[in-house]
């Protein structure tokens, strides 16, 4: 298989992925390094994947993440069946859209505009994207491509994406509860021995406290912020 | 009310970041005023927290207690335009829409005739919150033909008197005279009046104001609000001064915001008496309301003692 | 009367596959703009936004009166075009079926927000009915706003006649609605030569209905209050000065282009493909897009009179472009001509980028400020091209 969707760092300002002639793949189909393969054969693949690269990790975005239709409590469970069989897998969820202001917590959390950011710092490099909008899931995977190394699986409710090395379409529970029964036969032929742990809760750092805040703090730039000794600055220009 | 889409399904509430589980559990989501009102800010995990305005910046207080004083967060959608006040309203956990220059008051007519047809039995309620360039002078038409038709949304103008996002440029809401830039010689035609622009276009329920006190600037945008879903346009005129534009030092701030309300942002409220009614009924409804709970309140506390 | 109480009227809401291909139609003698305004009645919009123009305006006010008879949930005329187009964007917001028109000078008034639809995710149909853009004013057909609106990402389709008008505008609901695609569609067809002249048109029934808009099967949140996250902006500001700024507005960018090419697949469904051939082994193809397409079909019925070999190629999509199929098509021509209602040649300089030899283009015969285009100018070209006399005078 010629592989045209790789694990990145693809550079600087990638070709999109349909731009280098990936499709979409048809109903029943799923795509693969932007070859439409079986679903089997894409989720063998990434289970791969996500068992022997380092510090695997679960993205849920707002579809799954908030209770606002039927079938969340269904996906949401099979969600996290799948990840407590894969081995130190993490949840880092994306609870929305917009891009974060002062400063993300990469620990618990990644964003559409700038998940470098979490992929860095956390040096993910397997992830799956389930319950994000197509927009946000496409313009994220890309910019993973872009700038990471890290291998991207799209769990997808609609028609899947042709940025991820493995997509797979119109999911529902049932797929997420195959796709983790694979995990566990390609995780038994590589010979891990895993419990069935669940990942660890959201590791949410405490707020900046900045009334402790110190020019000190600021290093380098602290001659930008300080003012000269007994000057109190009442008038602009 | 709506509130499933902020509820985290419950397997993944552990997995949320603190942030967003304190804004469900403490956030003003289907909570009363007194719950989570201005009148306790800090009380409560607030819809806007942080925002990258200028140290001192009266604008963005004013925008936090829109947020603190909105009668429905939850059912909530604020557009704006290009602007100082976007950088703030935009952080709040609130949908925002943020479109091209000037176009919030088209914007929201379209949504909010979009909202009755698709929720005829809902009530969502839709802010433009817009600075005085965006409001008054490129949107101006779309502003003014809002009102004409009728819209059944809140407008709020923040007049800091000055473009301050694009670096002190002159706007038709500038004073008579200010030397800013673009106007380099002082601004030689009067602020625009903006309030009797409203009033002949058709709003039914104006304030012109200069926001320092709470209970007062809390009081107003509700009632714009409620007057906004049952009767016509709404519309609220407020100072919220540019600190560096115009060179207050911050302490002054809020000399210098009293300092207009007496002047050019005095009080004035207008409303048709169909607005009147309004007001009265809804005002009279969570008096009751406030009255019941507090009963209840004192007989819960009897029933434990 | 407010929406609530709009006339409710019993249609059967189906798929635009059967709309489109096996709904039993009826034979219609209408004008253009009858015809986008019986495709709008059938399509199931939600609202409607109108603003006049000539030549778009009986476009818009039939729509007014498919809305009173209940077709049409909600219509309003709003103030002028960058008011209407602002409009649609924001009540797209809430998750409905939109539908506005223009022409001209109200395309170039309102580009600022047309242009920022696909960015913003706006799945609306954009009804253009071509104009020259003033200056002197003139309200004459001639399709130079086009060339301003091939930049900004929406599909584009240009119908030939009233027929591919009614055809296309319908179609143009279900593509913009793909959750792969999700950009706005525009509809164009030339002013007064399509708008005000009648042509036969095959309908279907109008009691069947394209199915119902559906808010949640899209790529981004309807911002209704009911749909997650609850902190959205779906056009973040992401300008911050900052490689990652840059980086999420230039994804996003090809993001648009590439929803725009993932029409494609659509336009093949719904409409047959982006382009009709007519005589593949031609040595000589006449290349043309609307009603200039409906002249170089007369041009090529002509050649065949004659026995010459003259082919045509009549391209429906402007926006996804048809590279691969105009280069497959012309691969063994000697010679394009490519009619146009325009001065610039828009088509013409597309298909000289498209194909490897664009030395056989040949750019014209062009008209435009309302003139109109006789088969003879094409005929001029064809039989340079094909290296015969003749006396033909203009």
């Amino acid at each position: 298989m010629t592989k045209i969707v790789e694990v990145g760092p693809a550079g600087y300002m990638p070709t999109s992925a349909p731009a280098m002639g990936v499709e979409l793949a048809p109903e029943g189909s799923a795509l693969l390094y932007g070859n439409t393969v079986t679903p089997e054969e894409a989720m063998r693949d990434a289970a791969i994947a996500l068992l022997t690269r380092k510090n695997p990790t679960i993205f849920p975005g707002p579809q799954v993440l908030w209770d606002w239709k039927e079938d969340v409590a269904e996906k949401s469970a099979a969600i996290l069946d799948l990840a407590s069989e894969i081995p130190n897998c993490k949840i880092i969820p994306m609870p929305d859209y917009r891009p974060k202001y002062p400063k993300i917590d990469v620990k618990a959390e990644i964003n559409p505009n700038h998940p470098n950011l979490t992929i860095l710092d956390n040096r993910i490099e397997a992830c799956i994207f389930v319950g994000v909008h197509c927009h946000y899931a496409n313009l994220t995977l890309r910019m993973i491509r872009a700038g990471t190394n890290c291998y991207t699986v799209a769990l997808c409710a609609y028609m899947g994406h042709e940025e991820a090395m493995a997509s797979i379409r119109d999911l529902h529970a049932s797929d997420i509860a195959k796709f983790k029964e694979i995990v566990i036969e390609e995780r038994n032929k590589l010979g891990i021995k895993w419990e069935t742990t669940l990942p660890p809760e959201n590791p949410s750092l405490p707020k900046e406290d900045n009334s402790t805040l110190s020019p000190a703090d600021y290093g380098e730039y602290r001659s930008l912020i300080m003012t000269k000794k007994g000057e109190h600055i009442t008038d602009a220009e | 009310m709506s509130l499933a889409y902020i509820t985290p399904s419950e397997r993944f509430k552990k997995y949320l970041p603190k942030d967003y589980v304190e804004l469900i559990d403490f956030g003003p989501f289907g909570k009363t005023q007194e719950e989570a009102g201005p009148g306790n800010m800090g009380q409560f995990k607030e819809l806007m927290e942080e925002h990258p305005m200028c140290s001192g910046c009266w604008m963005a207080y004013y925008i936090r207690l829109i947020f603190a004083a909105l009668p429905c967060p939850e059912e909530t959608v604020t557009i704006g335009t290009a602007g100082c006040g976007r950088l703030a309203i935009s952080q709040a956990a609130v949908p925002f829409i943020y479109g091209n220059y000037g176009d919030q008051n088209a914007m929201a007519s379209g949504l909010t005739r979009a909202f009755r047809l698709r929720f005829p039995d809902k009530t969502k309620d839709v802010l433009t919150i817009a600075g005085d360039g965006g409001t008054m002078d490129i949107g101006f038409s779309m502003t003014m033909h809002s009102w004409i038709r009728g819209e059944r949304f809140t407008t709020i103008m923040l007049d800091n008197e000055v473009y301050g996002n694009t670096g002190g440029q002159s706007s038709g809401m500038s004073p008579k005279g200010a030397v800013l830039k673009m106007a380099p010689m002082g601004k030689d035609f009067e602020k625009m009046p903006a309030t009797d622009l409203a009033k002949a276009a058709g709003c039914v329920y104006i304030v012109r104001m200069s926001p320092t006190n709470i209970k007062q600037a809390a009081k107003v945008i509700r009632r714009a609000i409620f007057v906004a879903r049952e009767v016509g346009p709404t519309f609220i005129h407020a100072y919220t001064s540019c600190n560096i534009e115009y060179s207050i030092p911050t302490e002054d701030v809020f000399a210098d915001a009293i300092e207009l309300g007496k002047g050019r942002f005095k009080f004035d409220e207008y409303m048709t008496d169909e607005a009147k009614i309004v007001i009265e009924r809804v005002e009279g409804e969570e008096k009751v309301a406030r009255k019941a709970r507090k009963a209840a309140k004192v007989a819960a506390a009897e029933a434990v003692n | 009367m407010s929406a609530v109480q709009r006339p409710v009227l019993n249609k059967k809401q189906v798929e635009m596959n059967y709309l489109l291909h096996e709904a039993p139609r009826e034979k219609h003698f209408i004008t253009g703009a009858q015809a986008m305004s019986e495709a709008v009645k059938r399509a199931n919009v939600d609202m409607a936004i109108a603003y006049p123009i000539t030549p778009q305006s009986e476009v818009m006010h039939l729509v007014g009166d498919v809305f009173a008879q209940g077709h049409i949930k909600e219509y309003y005329r709003a103030e002028e075009e960058l008011g209407t187009m602002s409009a649609i964007a924001g009540a797209s917001r809430a998750g409905v079926r939109l539908f506005t028109a223009t022409s001209g000078p109200g395309l170039i008034r309102g580009l600022e927000a047309i242009a920022s639809w696909p960015g913003h995710r706006v799945p609306a149909v954009l009804g253009i009915l071509t104009r020259v853009i003033n200056a002197p004013l003139s309200i004459q057909p001639d399709n130079i706003e086009m060339a301003y609106m091939m930049h900004c990402g929406a599909v584009m389709l240009h119908a030939e006649n009233q027929q591919d008008t009614f055809d296309f505008t319908l179609a143009a609901f279900a593509i913009a609605e793909k959750v792969d695609v999700y950009i706005p569609v525009a509809v164009a067809t030339e002013g007064f030569f399509v708008t005000h002249a009648k042509g036969y048109v095959d309908m279907m029934s109008e009691d069947l209905v394209y199915k119902e808009f559906d808010p949640v099967a899209s790529p981004v949140p309807a911002m209704d209050n009911e749909t997650p996250p609850a902190r959205i902006q779906r056009d973040a500001p992401v300008q911050k000065s900052n490689f990652m700024s840059y980086l999420i507005h230039s994804v996003w960018q090809q993001e648009i282009w590439d929803s725009n090419s993932r029409a494609m697949k659509y336009i093949y469904e719904y409409l047959g493909g982006p382009i009709e051939v007519q005589n593949p082994e031609a040595d000589v193809f006449v290349v043309a897009s609307g009603c200039a397409a409906a002249q170089a079909r007369e041009a090529w019925r002509y050649a065949q009179e004659e026995g010459l070999s003259v082919g045509l190629i009549k391209v429906k999509a402007i926006r996804p472009f048809p590279k691969d199929e105009i280069r497959e098509a012309a691969k063994n021509a000697k010679a394009l001509i490519v009619p146009e209602h325009n001065i610039i040649g828009w088509l013409s300089k597309e298909i000289q980028a498209t194909i490897p030899n664009g030395g056989i283009v040949v750019e014209g015969p062009r008209v435009y400020g309302g003139m109109t285009l006789p088969v003879e100018l094409i005929m001029v070209e064809l039989y340079d091209a094909l290296g015969i006399e003749h006396n033909i005078k203009l």
